[in-house]
């Protein structure tokens, strides 16, 4: 620790880790109710099919069964993640558009009951012709999913900055590249669970394993027309989210209405196959990227195109497609850049935001076509990086202003750390080494629905008796540690230590908070947080000051100690007084000091309970046109990574030996999760490009719905990864943080293919780099 | 479905108990006896989220019928701290950070536990083997590998 | 997800688990680890009336040598066979096959008995097994038969075993001096994985030290069963064993394979691994018939 700050910047436990490291922390699952009911759902086992008739009879005779709900028992209302397409119902009205879509549910005794009722509910469907490709979905006279969006198109862009046909004519090199990746499942380890409870007064408690619930309380009472104020949801410990848990899901819906039915508490769960029906996770994107360059290195001009494939709903569709454009504005000095994206609808489960939302694959084909120009402009691929890398105070093309931007401090970051000079060209065949950059946002500068809302609320109360406060956020807590970090946020902020401070989160109750998603909680939560911090202070040494006759601006607090400057002062008879108060206990205070609890104490005489109040809204950001919200931040974390591979030139197989990453964070809160966050987006990053790829059959089934086909890294396939933490100081950031979480997976995918590239003198333009996409490449090589 | 009657001696007590054949241990644990930090993450043996120690040896408790496993000792994350006492690997995990969501963690440190009761000294390649039945999704695993190290080298000296 | 509903037996001695499994003919599934059937359960692909667990039937997971013959009881566990040293250096490649089937939990459980019933085309401890002659000891109330693992597979999933048949070991030559057997996997991820391709090759020298008087590599995930390749077979066998002939011998195993295309991989693909994983097999047998 050390340095200018007392609290943030070191390394802290966590507060949640002895929970979980002992068995105690509560999760979505593991909560129990009185009388609580079993639901289940019926999912379509058809890819496209027009609903004709549903019989429940049956299921309703089963003993044990207290409801059963299908499009007749809820209202027709319209959801989705944006109001701006707004395409799903609770159960298909007329029809399903996926295997998977919601028919039924079904809610009795126990599960086993609930399963039996869901096989007795008799659904006659009449097949429809389905699409399950870009290409088939886009066909002339394809098979149309949505009355409303004609020819399949969810969304499209398009987009010019700069001159573009003026900027390819300055150009000495254009290259054409293309890239596709593949539909990836969120692989957290903890399946969906929500259990809702309805009460007497009318009041609905949704308990979810949700990253956003505030999304989620809009969504449940815009769909179930329980009052907004009638309804909470309560976050308890969620077991990885990632993206996909970023929205209100048919659990959540389907139990608050089986609940509102039966009267009693409804826990619904997902299998790890209904997680990968019910996917959102990351879209498969087809990018095709023509790229203009001087002889010397300089990028001029982009001329980008991607189709992304779309499963049958939006989800987060609308803002994905637009993030896979937009975010190629940096970090590399290009005036000139035009974007033509297309999100199109498939008979496959709706894919939407995964950590690097609609950015990974983008910067994977851009960072990849980098080192096949750099290798033909004979230059070094981290050099010609450096020369066009933005640095503070740039803004991008498509008017994203870089407040604080270390990437330059970043690249020779891992360019030293990895030997860089010494390996480069230097290894033996088979074996390579590659780098990638890559930056993220730290926040979306708007919410998902338009509004002037706060993104967060904060409110830190003093506890009436003495020296610790209680700081309570809507913040989702996922695993990525906000709860820490907001905690340490809050002492830092008051001047008191870490262990003063606790925490209560992720509650509707609680205050707005937009939620685990865009990178956002450590900048916007802790810009909150922190003003309730001050505000805490500022009440409670206002009150001293009174009490001591003495100016404000005399008093601090630092450490939990009161900070009085100039001449001493007498404050032995307000220190008399608390003893007076706690006779009889044993921990009086002694010290030279006076402390924050008797602090906190004369400002709770004085005037009742001390509460301070925080809130974050971004100022108002980028460009004009159209979409020009996406991408947004008031701040942007960046990051490089040199990746170190050997490749078995027979069998195909790639071993990633060592990353070395570097990220620039602004200012790192808990170093510990700073590098906890690198080290698990190099995971998925690495899972992406190695193994991961949901397949289907012909029939729009999920081939591999399983974490046994699904395959997210073990152990044994990470390599050695050595973290270094770059700090720029981010002049929006609170104490100078922002994110960490979502930049950090940015050059992991192009860093591993540049290596690979290196050690076999191919460039794989498909993921995953499975052994058999290996050796084809090597026999195409062989063939010229 | 017959009932049978089984008896399981979970964290050192004996528990006796009437289950349906077709439960499984994981169910028995967390439902039965209320000991919900043995998590479920696929159900199917693919995630080692619900490893427990069976007579010392991790398994999928997910996999493993209660009527199998009549008579035999069973151990879970609540019986591997000694009252507020943490397990030199359960501090490890935290101070290193080795724990972010947690969903894996308690299965993660029954590994590391079975590990180090056999093999006081392990590698690096040893750690990794042992845990390689153990999915996480959010660590990358590298603070966890280094908080087992750590603990196998403080109950080495202690 | 909910195991379905089913009695549960849970006989002592073997008498007793003949009778069950006679009395239930077709109805009674044998539960060894259950790392397969609970999860075909699960899954409900099976619905058996019976399940009939083995736990605690005397003497099944053992290990006996007689008559240069290894015996094991069909309750050991992938664990107990991948660090037994006398099946390390007896029968390599079934330990190492047991060595990496799924991740430690897995293996803790999942028996060698269990491993070959099931009969998957990719199974770890079959295509060892398959390489290194075993035969398979079948029981029932009726009386017992003794099957070699090459005419025991039928398909995915089915054998020769008959309802109220029992698998009470599997019987195996020991390895010795100038024998020696290796196992090659490929998967996409070092743990929980099922092989791509599995191959795994059995050598045994005449007195020269270079004669091959028996060889035989097996193969998985190339056929509906595991699978021998009778071209590796007679390549090897009576020749002076050197790289070269181990090419071939590659060759004519890559030849046997009888892939098909799959979401996990293309036949042409599984039949190039064939190639350099019984290359790398066969090397592995002929350096452990080496050092002995």
């Amino acid at each position: 620790m050390g340095g200018k700050y007392d609290v943030i910047g070191g390394r802290a436990r966590r507060v949640d880790a002895v929970d979980k490291a002992t068995g105690k922390a509560i999760y979505a699952e593991d909560l129990r109710f009185v009388g609580e009911l079993h639901g289940a759902l019926l999912q379509s086992p058809l890819p496209h099919a027009r609903v004709l008739n549903i019989d429940t009879s049956r299921a309703l005779k089963l003993p044990g069964v207290k409801a059963v709900i299908t499009h007749k028992d809820v209202p027709a209302t319209r959801y989705g993640v944006s109001p701006a397409r707004y395409d799903e119902t609770v159960f298909a009205i007329d029809r399903v558009r996926y295997v998977g879509d919601e028919v039924a549910a079904v809610a009795a005794v126990d599960l086993e009951t609930a399963l039996e009722a869901i096989e007795l509910i008799k659904v006659d469907y009449e097949p429809l012709p389905h699409v399950l490709t870009v290409d088939e979905a886009l066909a002339p006279g394809a098979p149309q999913l949505h009355d409303e969006y004609p020819g399949n198109l969810c969304a499209e862009v398009h987009q010019e900055f700069g001159d573009l046909a003026a900027g390819f004519a300055q150009c000495d090199l254009i290259h054409e590249h293309k890239f596709v990746n593949k539909r990836q499942d969120g692989g957290f380890i903890e399946p969906q669970h929500s259990i809702a409870v309805y009460d007497h007064t009318g009041q609905l408690t949704l308990y979810s394993s949700t990253q956003v619930p505030h999304y989620v309380q809009r969504t449940l009472s815009m769909v179930t027309g329980v009052p907004i104020g009638k309804v909470r949801v309560v976050k308890p410990y969620v077991g990885g989210g990632f993206g996909p848990k970023a929205e209100a899901n048919p659990l959540d819906l389907c139990a608050s209405f089986l609940a509102m039915r039966t009267g009693k508490p409804v826990r619904m769960g997902y299998t790890r196959a209904q997680v990968f029906l019910h996917s959102r996770a990351r879209h498969q994107f087809f990018h095709t990227m023509k790229t203009g360059f001087k002889k010397d290195g300089t990028i001029v001009a982009l001329a980008h195109q991607c189709h992304l494939e779309g499963g049958a709903y939006s989800s987060f569709g609308i803002a994905t497609v637009y993030y896979a454009g937009s975010l190629l504005g940096g970090p590399y000095r290009m005036k000139h850049m035009s974007y033509d994206g297309y999100r199109v609808y498939t008979n496959k489960p709706a894919c939407g935001a995964q950590r690097g939302h609609g950015c990974v694959a983008a910067r994977a084909c851009f960072e990849q076509q980098l080192d096949i120009v750099a290798k033909q402009l004979d230059l070094d691929p981290i050099e010609m990086r450096l020369k066009n890398i933005m640095e503070n105070g740039d803004v991008t093309c498509n008017h994203m202003s870089m407040s604080s931007l270390g990437m330059k401090e970043c690249i020779q970051a891992v360019q030293t750390g990895s030997d860089w000079q010494e390996k480069r060209g230097k290894l033996p065949p088979g074996r390579g080494i590659g780098m990638a950059s890559g930056f993220f946002v730290s926040g979306a500068g708007y919410p998902i629905y338009r509004s002037d809302t706060f993104h967060c609320t904060v409110t830190i109360k003093v506890q009436e008796d003495g020296g610790t406060v209680l700081v309570k956020t809507g913040a989702a807590e996922i695993g990525q540690g906000s709860d820490t970090t907001m905690a340490m946020i809050a002492a830092e902020a008051i001047g008191i230590p870490l262990e003063a401070v606790r925490l209560v989160s992720g509650d509707t109750d609680y205050g707005v908070d937009l939620g685990a998603y865009s990178s956002r909680t450590t900048l916007m939560t802790g810009h909150a947080t922190k003003e309730a911090g001050l505000a805490v202070k500022e009440t409670v040494l206002t009150a001293l000051a009174q009490e001591l006759g003495i100016e404000r601006q005399r008093l601090d607090l630092k450490k939990g100690l009161v900070q009085i400057s100039g001449e001493p002062v007498d404050f032995s008879a307000l220190r008399t007084k608390y003893i007076k108060e706690h006779r009889g206990w044993t921990d009086h205070p002694d010290g030279e000091q006076l402390t924050f609890t008797e602090a906190a104490r004369v400002a709770f005489l004085k005037h009742g309970t001390i509460v301070g109040t925080g809130k974050y809204k971004p100022p108002v950001l980028g460009g004009l046109h159209k979409g020009a919200a996406v991408g947004t931040s008031p701040a942007y974390g960046c990051s490089a990574q040199v990746a170190e591979v050997s490749v078995d030139l027979e069998t195909g197989q790639i071993k990633v030996e060592r990353i070395t990453d570097a990220h620039d964070c602004g200012q790192a809160i808990n170093l510990t999760s700073v590098e906890a966050q690198m080290e698990g987006s190099v995971s998925m990053g690495l899972g992406e490009t190695m193994f991961e790829e949901v397949k289907f059959d012909k029939d729009g089934r999920v081939l591999n719905p399983s974490l046994g086909e699904y395959h997210i890294p073990t152990v044994l396939d990470m390599p050695e990864m050595k973290c270094i933490v770059v700090e720029t100081g981010e002049p929006n950031g609170p104490f100078g943080a922002k994110e960490v979480g979502e930049g950090a997976i940015m050059p992991t995918i192009p860093a591993i293919l540049n290596a690979v590239h290196d050690a076999i003198g191919v460039a794989i333009d498909e993921l995953p780099l499975t052994p058999e996409r290996v050796l084809k490449a090597l026999a195409q090589a062989k063939q010229g | 479905m017959k009932k049978l009657a089984i008896t399981l001696v979970v964290n050192d007590t004996e528990h006796e108990l009437l289950v349906a054949p077709n439960r499984t241990l994981a169910q028995v644990l967390r439902e039965d006896l209320g000991l919900t930090g043995t998590k479920q993450g696929c159900q199917v043996g693919d995630c080692g989220s619900c490893t427990v120690l069976l007579d010392d040896e991790p398994v999928n408790s997910c996999l493993v019928l209660a009527a199998q496993v009549t008579g035999r000792r069973v151990r879970t994350i609540e019986g591997v701290a000694d009252g507020n006492r943490l397990h030199p690997i359960q501090e490890a995990m935290v101070e290193h950070g080795a724990i972010q969501c947690g969903f894996c963690s308690p299965g993660m440190i029954l590994s590391a536990k079975s590990l180090l009761e056999k093999n006081p000294d392990p590698s690096n390649g040893d750690i990794r083997q042992a845990l390689s039945g153990n999915l996480c999704r959010c660590t990358g695993y590298q603070k966890i590998v280094e908080a087992v190290a750590d603990a196998a080298q403080k109950m080495g000296r202690a | 997800m909910l195991l379905p509903r089913f009695e549960y037996h849970r006989p002592a001695r073997l008498d007793e688990a003949l009778a069950i499994l006679a009395q239930h003919q077709g109805q009674a599934a044998v539960l060894a680890g259950g790392t397969d059937l609970l999860v075909g359960m699960k899954h409900k692909l099976m619905k058996p009336a019976h399940v009939v667990g083995l736990e605690a039937l005397e003497g099944f997971g053992q290990i006996q040598e007689q008559e240069g013959m290894l015996l094991l009881g069909p309750m050991l566990t992938a664990s107990a066979l991948a660090g037994e040293p006398g099946v390390r250096a007896r029968a390599t490649a079934l330990a190492l096959g047991a060595g990496v089937l799924g991740s430690p939990q897995v293996r803790n459980r999942a028996t060698v008995g269990g491993n070959v019933c099931n009969a998957r085309p990719a199974a770890d401890m079959c295509v060892p097994l398959l390489a290194l002659g075993a035969t398979a000891l079948l029981q029932s109330a009726h009386g017992a038969r003794e099957v070699p693992l090459s005419e025991f597979f039928l398909g995915p999933g089915r054998t020769v075993r008959t309802p109220g048949e029992l698998l009470c070991g599997v019987k195996l030559p020991a390895g010795g001096p100038g024998v020696g057997s290796g196992y090659q996997k490929l998967g996409l991820r070092q743990a929980l994985e099922i092989a791509l391709v599995n191959v795994a090759a059995f050598v045994a020298l005449e007195d020269d030290g270079q004669t091959v008087k028996t060889a035989r590599v097996a193969l998985g995930a190339v056929a509906p069963t595991p699978i021998l390749s009778p071209g590796a077979e007679a390549a090897l066998t009576g020749q002076v064993i050197s790289e070269e002939l181990i090419r071939q011998a590659a060759q004519a195993a890559a030849a046997d394979a009888r892939p098909i295309d799959d979401h996990r991989g293309s036949a042409d693909f599984r039949r190039q691994e064939v190639l350099v994983l019984t290359r790398r097999a066969l090397q592995q047998a002929w350096q452990a018939a080496r050092q002995d």
